[in-house]
Formats: C-alpha cells, sequence, structure tokens
C-alpha cells in the first residue's frame, strides 16, 4: 500500500502532487496538536464542564441530520478520557492510526452532542483531525517509527503539509471576510460594545475609552484575517507575520472569554515555517530523550501506493471543495444573515456580532389548557442564551415543550414564541412569527418562513 | 504596532535567521516582549479624548450605588423594621385592640419601606437570602400552624419555611387570624396555643431583625469589595447587580405582584389570593407601587436622601452612546407607572372585578422587562456564562 524510498534530494519527481518535503513541521504539527487538546479536555475536565455541559442538561439541542447523537450521562467522563489519551497517543505517534481516528471520533461526537457549545475552533479541530486521521504524521519522531522502522522516513508529499496550510487558510480568510460589512468596518460593531467593557483592565484598559480604538481593532482584525496567511507563507515576511500571530492572539486570549482557541491558533501557525526551524524543534525535543541520529536524521522518504494517493488525493479535493463553497450557503437565503443565522454556522464567523435575545414561550392545549413556560426548568442558562437568539434552537425547544406537554396533561399541544432580539447595538424586535405554531413547524435546510423580516441593512458579506 | 521593537529587537530575529540555537525561545522571548511593549503604549494615552471617553465608568456607578442608594435605603428600612420590632414586644407583651393597631401600622410602614430594598438582592442580601425570609407570598396558614405548635424546634432556615415567615406570615398574623380586630387579639390571648402563638410572633419578628442585622452590617465591609469589582465578567459587580435587579423586576414585580394573581402567566388561572398582601388587601397597590418607583430610581441613579441622580445604568449606557434606549426605557416605565395609577389600592378586588386592568399593566411590564433584559445587557456586554465563547 506505502512504500518508503532511500532518496537523497528532496525534489522527488517533476509534478508539485510528487514533490517531496521533510517531515518534521508534520511532526512537531502532531505532537502540538495532541498536546494542546490533552490541556484542553483536562482544562475542560477541571472546570467541571463536562457535567455542567454534557451531564447536567436535561435536553440538548442536536444538530440538524446528527440526531442520532445523544449524550452519554455519566458515561461523558469515560468519552473524555478516551480523547484526552488518545490526544496524548498521537501527540506520542503511539498505534497513531487508532489514536487518530478515536481522537477524531470522540472529539466530533463531543462537538456534536449540543449546539449551544458550538464554537469554530472546535469545528477547525475536527476537521484538522479527519485529515490527520490520512495524513502520515506518525512516519517521523514518533513511537510508531521507532517501533517499526519500515515506516521510519525523514520525508513525507509535500501537499501532505500544504493541506494543513491551506485549511489555516480558509479558516483565516473566511473569518476576514465574514467581516468585510458595515456593521464591522463603518460602526466598529460589536468591538464598540464589547471593548468599552474592558476599560478597567491594567495597562491597556484606558484604550477603550477612545472610539477610534474601536475602529483601529475592527480594521485591523479584518485586515489580519485576510493577509495573515498569505505572509506566514511568503518567506520574508513570515517572521514578522508570526510575532502578529502571537500579538492578536494574545489581546484576544486577554479580552474576550475564547479559551484555549487563541493557543491553539498560536501552536498552529508553527506549520508555516520552514523544515529547518521544524528539524531544530525536533532536534531539541531529541534532547530529552536521546534518540539515535539515525532516527532523526533520516533520508527515506514515505509516498502513498499508487491507488491509495489517487483515492486520497480525490478525497482532499472534495473536501476542499466543500469547505470553499460551505460559507457562502447563506447566499440561498434571503434577508440578514446574522439576524436568521441560517448558513451561520461552520463558516468561520467568529466573534462578528453582539446578539441577545428573550424568548418566553407558551403552549396551549387543545383542551384548554394555557401555560407559560419558565425555560430555567428545561435549559441551562448557557443553552437558554443561545436558544433565545437562533431560530433553529428555539424550533428544536418548541418540539421539545410540545413532546414534554403531550405526555403532562396537554391535548395536541400548540408551542408559540414570543421573542425579542437585538442585534449589534440595534433596539430589540421579535425574531420569529408569534402567531406560528412551532409545534408543526419542521427542521430543513428551506428557509424558515416563521423568522421576521429584519428590517435593516448589514452591507457586504 | 510597535515599529520601533522591530529596530530594537531585529538582532534575535537575526539570531534566528543565522540559524543559531534555540530559535524557538528566542522567537517567543521576542514575541513576549513586543507584546509587553505593545501594551505598555497604553499607559500614557496622548491622543486627544473623545468626548464621551471617561465618562464610561463602571467604578463611579457603583460608588454612587453603595453610598447613595443601597446603604442609606437600608438606612431608612432599619429605622421602621426597629418601630415595626417595638410595636410587636409592646404587643406581645399586653395584646389589646390598641396595640395591634400600632403594630400593624408599623407592619405597613416596613412592609412599604421593604419594596425599596427588596430589589438589592446582591452582595450580603443574597449570602443571607433575605428575601426568601423576608417576603415570599403567599403565606403558608397550614405551616404557620404547625411551626406554631412545634415552638421553638421549628427549623425556619429550609425552603419550606420560607412562607411562614416574614412579612406575610406576619400580614396572616395581623389581619387574617380573626374577622375583627377583637377577634385577632383573642387569637393571642385565648385558648390553649395563645402563648405559643405570642411566642412564634415573637420569634419571627426577632429573626427578621436578625437577618436584616446582618446584612446591613456586612455592607459596611462588602462595600470595598463591591466598588472594587469593575469588570463586567460573571462575578463582577455591575453583571451580578444588572441580573439580580433584573430578575428582581421580571420575577417578583412583573410576576409575583401582577403575572401571577391576573393569570396571564401560570395556565391562566385566576389567583386573587396571590396577591401581595393578601390579608390586608387595601396596601397591594402601594407596595407594587413602591417597589416599582424602586426599581425606577434604581435604574436613573437617584440618590434615596438627596433626591438626586447620580452615575447609574442610565450614566453609563448614555456614556456608551445609548441615549436612545434611555429614554424609550424611561418612557416605558412612565407607561407603567401609568398603569399603576388607574389601580385601586386592593388589588384582591381588581383581580375580581377587573382584571383586564391587572394583565394590561402585566403587559406593559413585560415591555420593559425585554428591555431591560435584552437591549441594556447586550449594551453594557454583560456575560451570563463561565464557558467559552466565539460570538455567538
Amino acid at each position: 500500500m506505502t512504500e518508503t524510498k532511500e532518496i537523497g534530494d528532496r525534489a522527488f519527481g517533476n509534478s508539485y502532487l510528487q514533490k517531496l518535503t521533510h517531515a518534521a513541521p508534520l511532526a512537531v504539527f502532531r505532537i502540538a496538536i495532541g498536546i494542546m487538546l490533552l490541556l484542553s479536555i483536562i482544562r475542560f475536565w477541571l472546570n467541571g464542564w463536562i457535567d455542567t455541559l454534557y451531564i447536567k442538561p436535561l435536553y440538548y439541542f442536536p444538530f440538524y441530520g446528527f440526531e442520532f447523537i445523544k449524550p452519554l450521562g455519566s458515561y461523558t467522563y469515560m468519552l473524555f478520557f478516551v480523547c484526552g489519551a488518545a490526544a496524548f497517543m498521537v501527540a506520542l505517534g503511539w498505534f497513531y492510526r487508532i489514536a487518530i481516528t478515536l481522537l477524531f471520533l470522540s472529539f466530533t461526537y463531543i462537538e456534536l452532542i449540543d449546539k449551544s457549545t458550538y464554537l469554530n475552533h472546535y469545528y477547525f479541530m475536527s476537521l484538522v483531525l479527519l485529515m490527520m486521521v490520512f495524513l502520515p504524521a506518525n512516519n517521523y519522531f514518533s513511537v510508531d517509527a521507532h517501533r517499526n522502522k519500515k515506516i521510519l522516513s525523514g520525508y513525507t508529499p509535500q501537499w501532505c503539509i500544504d493541506a494543513i496550510k491551506l485549511m489555516v487558510f480558509i479558516l483565516y480568510f473566511f473569518a476576514g471576510i465574514a467581516k468585510i460589512n458595515s456593521d464591522w468596518l463603518l460602526h466598529a460593531l460589536p468591538l464598540k460594545i464589547w471593548l468599552p467593557a474592558r476599560n478597567d483592565m491594567p495597562v491597556i484598559g484606558p484604550l477603550f475609552n477612545y472610539r477610534w480604538i474601536f475602529f483601529a481593532f475592527s480594521w485591523f482584525g479584518c485586515l489580519y484575517d485576510l493577509t495573515i496567511v498569505f505572509l506566514l507563507w511568503n518567506k520574508t515576511t513570515r517572521l514578522w507575520a508570526y510575532i502578529a500571530v502571537v500579538i492578536f492572539h494574545g489581546l484576544t486570549a486577554i479580552l474576550f472569554p475564547i479559551g484555549m482557541f487563541p493557543y491553539v491558533m498560536i501552536v498552529t501557525a508553527l506549520i508555516f515555517f520552514s523544515p529547518d526551524i521544524h528539524q531544530r524543534i525536533i532536534a531539541l525535543l531529541n534532547k530529552i530523550i536521546k534518540a539515535p541520529d539515525i532516527f532523526i536524521n533520516n533520508k527515506a522518504a514515505f509516498t502513498y501506493g499508487k491507488v491509495t494517493n489517487k483515492v486520497l488525493l480525490t478525497g482532499f479535493a472534495i473536501f476542499f471543495s466543500v469547505q470553499l463553497l460551505l460559507p457562502f450557503r447563506y447566499l440561498l437565503y434571503k434577508d440578514e444573515l446574522f439576524w436568521t443565522e441560517q448558513g451561520y454556522r461552520f463558516s468561520w464567523r467568529v466573534m462578528l456580532m453582539e446578539k441577545a435575545g428573550y424568548a418566553q414561550f407558551n403552549v396551549r392545549g387543545n383542551n384548554g389548557k394555557n401555560i407559560i413556560v419558565n425555560n430555567n426548568d428545561f435549559l441551562t442558562p448557557l443553552q437558554e442564551k443561545m436558544m433565545s437568539t437562533q431560530p433553529d434552537m428555539m424550533l428544536q425547544y418548541a418540539h421539545i415543550l410540545r413532546d414534554y406537554y403531550s405526555k403532562h396533561g396537554v391535548t395536541a399541544p400548540q408551542v408559540y414564541v414570543d421573542s425579542y432580539v437585538a442585534l449589534n447595538g440595534r433596539m430589540g424586535k421579535p425574531l420569529v412569527n408569534q402567531h406560528t405554531d412551532l409545534a408543526k413547524e419542521q427542521e430543513s435546510f428551506k428557509p424558515k418562513t416563521w423568522i421576521l423580516p429584519f428590517n435593516d441593512e448589514i452591507k457586504g458579506f | 504596532m510597535g515599529c520601533h521593537i522591530l529596530a530594537t529587537h531585529s538582532s534575535f530575529i537575526n539570531m534566528i535567521l543565522l540559524k543559531r540555537k534555540k530559535p524557538l525561545a528566542i522567537l517567543l522571548f521576542a514575541a513576549v516582549v513586543c507584546l509587553y511593549a505593545c501594551s505598555k503604549k497604553g499607559a500614557d494615552p496622548d491622543p486627544t479624548p473623545e468626548t464621551d471617553a471617561k465618562a464610561a465608568n463602571r467604578k463611579e456607578m457603583l460608588v454612587n450605588i453603595a453610598d447613595n442608594i443601597v446603604i442609606p435605603a437600608y438606612g431608612k428600612f432599619k429605622v421602621k423594621l426597629d418601630a415595626m420590632v417595638a410595636k410587636s414586644t409592646a404587643f406581645t407583651a399586653t395584646p389589646t385592640t390598641a396595640t395591634l393597631t400600632d403594630f400593624r401600622a408599623a407592619w405597613v410602614d416596613a412592609y412599604v419601606e421593604w419594596q425599596k430594598v427588596e430589589l438589592f438582592d446582591f452582595g450580603p442580601g443574597q449570602t443571607e437570602a433575605i428575601r426568601s425570609y423576608f417576603n415570599i407570598y403567599p403565606a403558608n396558614e397550614t405551616s404557620i400552624a404547625t411551626y406554631i405548635t412545634t415552638g421553638a424546634a421549628a427549623n425556619l432556615d429550609v425552603p419550606a419555611a420560607y412562607p411562614a415567615q416574614g412579612f406575610p406570615a406576619l400580614d396572616y398574623l395581623l389581619n387574617g387570624v380573626g374577622g375583627n380586630d377583637a377577634a385577632i387579639v383573642a387569637f393571642y390571648t385565648t385558648g390553649g396555643d395563645a402563648t405559643k402563638r405570642i411566642d412564634y410572633l415573637k420569634r419571627i419578628t426577632q429573626r427578621m431583625n436578625t437577618i436584616f442585622t446582618k446584612v446591613n452590617t456586612d455592607w459596611s465591609t462588602y462595600r470595598a469589595t463591591f466598588i472594587s469589582k469593575t469588570g463586567v465578567d460573571a462575578g463582577s459587580s455591575t453583571s451580578v447587580m444588572a441580573n439580580s435587579y433584573i430578575l428582581n423586576f421580571e420575577r417578583y414585580i412583573r410576576s409575583g405582584k401582577f403575572g401571577i394573581p391576573s393569570g396571564a402567566m401560570m395556565n391562566g388561572v385566576v389567583a386573587a389570593n396571590k396577591v401581595e398582601a393578601f390579608y390586608k388587601k387595601d396596601i397591594s397597590a402601594t407596595l407594587a407601587k413602591a417597589a416599582t418607583q424602586a426599581t425606577i430610581d434604581f435604574f436613573n441613579g437617584k440618590g434615596v436622601t438627596s433626591g438626586i441622580e447620580g452615575p447609574s445604568f442610565k450614566t453609563y449606557l448614555i456614556s456608551l452612546g445609548n441615549t436612545a434606549l434611555v429614554t424609550t426605557i424611561n418612557n416605558q416605565f412612565t407607561a407603567i407607572n401609568g398603569k399603576l395609577v388607574t389601580l385601586p389600592e386592593n388589588l384582591y378586588n381588581q383581580v375580581n372585578t377587573n382584571n383586564q386592568t391587572m394583565i394590561d399593566t402585566y403587559t406593559e411590564y413585560q415591555k420593559a422587562v425585554k428591555m431591560l433584559k435584552v437591549d441594556m445587557t447586550s449594551a453594557i456586554s454583560i456575560t451570563i456564562s463561565y464557558t467559552d465563547n466565539d460570538g455567538d
């Protein structure tokens, strides 16, 4: 299936797809991602979030098409343990193929349990892990390569590393495109709302009392997202670009509650550095484990077998085509994306809007029952917060209520919502038609006609 | 950003480019230096301040709320509560219609004053759960009877005991245990349980005094903590205060005083017996008006003794550029007051005879709830959850 060859030069074959490069960047990336995920899992566990997010809630909001993903109750700890252990094994490159597959599956499973915990960087992680299932990340500087010298190879196809870079490019570039809109660029929203809230921070806090700062941050953020990958790719600008990465994500880590994301990105961006730098990182790491020189300076090259190569390249081509199209699916829906959120997720729209909502549900039955629902009886504060601004979650919740009350004394329950949503500092107004019986509406990719019009315009992407 | 840094640290860069050892460490060091240097620039901002820059000041707001609202309001309540305790002592020593009348009048005064401090469900008020012990209604006649019989052994700290103490229990014990004043006095002077009833009255009054004294004294030390937590993250004073302020308005004013009795909530079942001060009846509108006015004054930062408006949600919102929102909210408050003045004192009767006015009042409250809960919290950017969030 695969073969390893002795080569003297990196340039093997003529076409791009046959190009070889040193395997060190891929190995460093594998180790870094494994460790970051392990730390994320530990952090999650220590914060008690496994319990509060995946065990405590009475109901969950699965993704459309993934309703078969169910919470596991107290076994969720087992799921996290598997995920953490797999992450550690990936870092070591020990039983890599099994470990990375388990890691991808367990991590993705966790993320699919409840929409209210959706974060773009979790999605990014899932996509990267999926790619890594097929990449030869364990052929160099790994326990696997140490145990099985047959797979040990210091060189790897160039495209295997570029695939990860491309994924990083998609994340940043689309995040940048999403910022080209009138709220972000012309009104400095939502940073104008978020930054003054941090004006009591030491040192940089006082800056947030100046209006121009909000615009500076907005424009810089947009420009950063659009250009950073080009600057990282280009050798002459790379170092400065990386410093910008550290500063940018360092700032976001200080300013916003976004968890591990900044650190994951700081580490991920290392992939753009030349193989030489990565070889020196490996050499540094090798000072700890003291493996023989042949293990580090290996001249063998890994290439996929002919058929495998074809299948994989086709697979990656499809994967990236989907990735390039998915963020634009919002164009298929009328009205403002930020308002309806039809096509909002999985599109690298990060920190783009300040949206708050209030949703009071009313359940009515044929037998004269009329109940104003207390959301606290069904949802956690996080779930309620997320549901109150997102129509698809309101629909799911309406169905939860319909099913609950039809079992608790309400015949043929109808579910109505009195919703009120404020977006980027605009005065709040109803998001959902209060006369629509949501119990009868079904989830689908079709436009949700019961979402009320935004009656305003946010120009741009 | 940090252009001079580029020059200063180019030697490090060269080292990396020249492939010296430990490039990562150097890179990291350079990055940290740069980050530090860049943030350092914020220490002395030289650009001319924007007009509204200095006003977005949460500390000023917290100081005004602590010094001119919470602490003096508790001071005023203390006077009324002390008076009530004194009248309680007089009545329990010699139960007569005269001492009963005095006690009842002092109870009304204290109950009205309580409406002006119930909204401070943050800091010591929240720690001591004072609302749970002071004003959970309707009173539970059955458990009051049980606790009277059990005597001192009864544990009044548990949630089940909430509706058996505080102002609602006194409402029942001073107004509801007999058809007229003579009958009420007889409740405490005749029969085998008379002494136990007196003891229970003493106990719950003393208990209110003890709990409130703790809250009131603790504020003198809590003040420093309160004004120091100037962030807006979960756990900060602004966040905790805004959340409890809105919760009080939504659950304890809108729902408790109007939504539940009128049946606008709760299965549409009208429940006139759930009005506040159900036994006294003719003060329920006064109580609602006092609580609503306290909510309005708190929003506008009006000093409890001075009557002068100071830094508040209102000024903070304006400093962030939300003048229109402030006007809309205050207009809605005016609309609520417009409904309240049309209501008679006795809300129990009103529910039974003209409930639509109660539902209409509820509807006006509901509009204000949305503005406070969504528009205001969004504008202030208050965090309600401890978990990560990448912006909805």
